[in-house]
């Protein structure tokens, strides 16, 4: 497929300047061969090429480029304050593909956290309440009762005792003949 | 450099999706704690005697708990294990002509709370309320048996 002459024109800069493809820079160094009209063209960039390139050389002796390079000394040693700082910080933090991964991250940790109950049953109460059985109530019906409770073995006993004549029906106490806790 | 725009948008609509998944997530999680089916009651019932120094291998998770009542020895006379629904009673035979109700009435702060009622025929012997914690047990103990007490671990967990 042969490409018309705008087209070479439009390449022939990028040529000029070996910026082409090979299979492209071939293909427009063949159609010159055979096209007067890009001929043309091809040397009148050349010719401008050329004279920017004379001109240029000889004034970039006259510049002063002291100043320059001296403005860019002074602000890479110029100390920025600290807002000016903590800004490029946040933002840099902050720009949208940071904040993209944080979303979900942080959701899986709050997440995380609330679903340590479905996989660990307890730690939570674990970590700040005794493991032991509380009671709540007892009525004896005319036994006495002992409750005890021993938070390094995690046991809690509620022990009855025969009722007695003159013993309260609720005792703190085990009687004689229970166990000895 | 339009294709440099394009990434981010792209990835950041991919992770809001990816939230949006995830915070949907704990939503049927969640609906199972609140819905416990009900309760596995455990009933273990031991024969503690100080005739002779003995040990039960059936007991020995058990050892610990049990020294605590510091009688010679311990024999594991029964196990029974049923499923009890929220706020229903649940009966287990116990040697003696006695029965012991177990009624499971709230699960709350990973804790079970059981009214458990101990009954020698008709007679009640002793009514009470224990908060448990789940898969945890507590112990009750004293009933007269062939020379010894009776005691009874009762565990609890939710299903």
């Amino acid at each position: 497929m042969t490409r018309d002459c705008e087209e070479i024109k439009s390449l022939l800069g990028a040529w000029l300047d070996g910026e082409l493809g090979a299979s492209e820079a071939a293909e427009v160094r063949l159609h010159l061969q055979g096209c007067a009209s890009c001929l043309g063209e091809k040397a009148r960039l050349e010719k401008l090429q050329s004279s920017l390139k004379s001109v240029l050389e000889a004034k970039a002796s006259q510049l002063a480029f002291e100043p320059f390079w001296a403005g860019v000394r002074q602000r890479i040693a110029e100390e920025r304050p600290w807002h000016a700082r903590l800004i490029d910080w946040a933002r840099a933090v902050l720009s949208p593909p940071r904040l993209a991964w944080a979303i979900p991250a942080v959701i899986i940790i709050l997440l995380a956290g609330l679903s340590l109950e479905q996989f660990f049953p307890g730690w939570r109460w674990a970590l700040n309440r005794s493991n032991l059985a509380a009671v709540e109530s007892i009525d004896g019906h005319g036994f006495n009762v002992a409750l005890l409770r021993e938070s390094k073995t995690k046991t809690t006993v509620i022990w009855l005792f025969e009722n007695h004549e003159g013993e309260e029906e609720t005792s703190a106490e085990p009687v004689s003949g229970g166990p000895a806790f | 450099m339009k294709a440099k725009r394009k990434l981010p948008r792209s990835l950041f609509r991919a992770a809001l999706l990816f939230s949006l998944w995830l915070a949907l997530l704990p939503a049927p999680l969640g609906a199972a704690e609140k819905g416990q089916p009900g309760v596995q009651v455990k009933i273990g019932t031991i024969l503690a005697t100080n005739q002779a120094d003995c040990s039960d291998s059936q007991l020995s998770k058990m050892k610990q708990q049990l020294e605590v009542i510091k009688y010679r020895c311990y024999h594991l006379v029964k196990e029974e294990s049923q499923k009890a629904s929220w706020l229903a009673n649940a009966v287990f035979e116990i040697p003696g002509g006695r029965s012991l109700v177990v009624m499971p009435q709230e699960y709350r702060n990973n804790r079970i709370s059981l009214k458990v009622r101990l009954l020698e025929g008709e007679k009640p012997i002793v009514d009470t309320t224990v908060r448990v914690p789940n898969r945890g047990n507590f112990l009750l103990g004293g009933p007269a048996h062939e020379g010894g007490v009776l005691i009874l671990s009762i565990s609890a967990a939710t299903q």
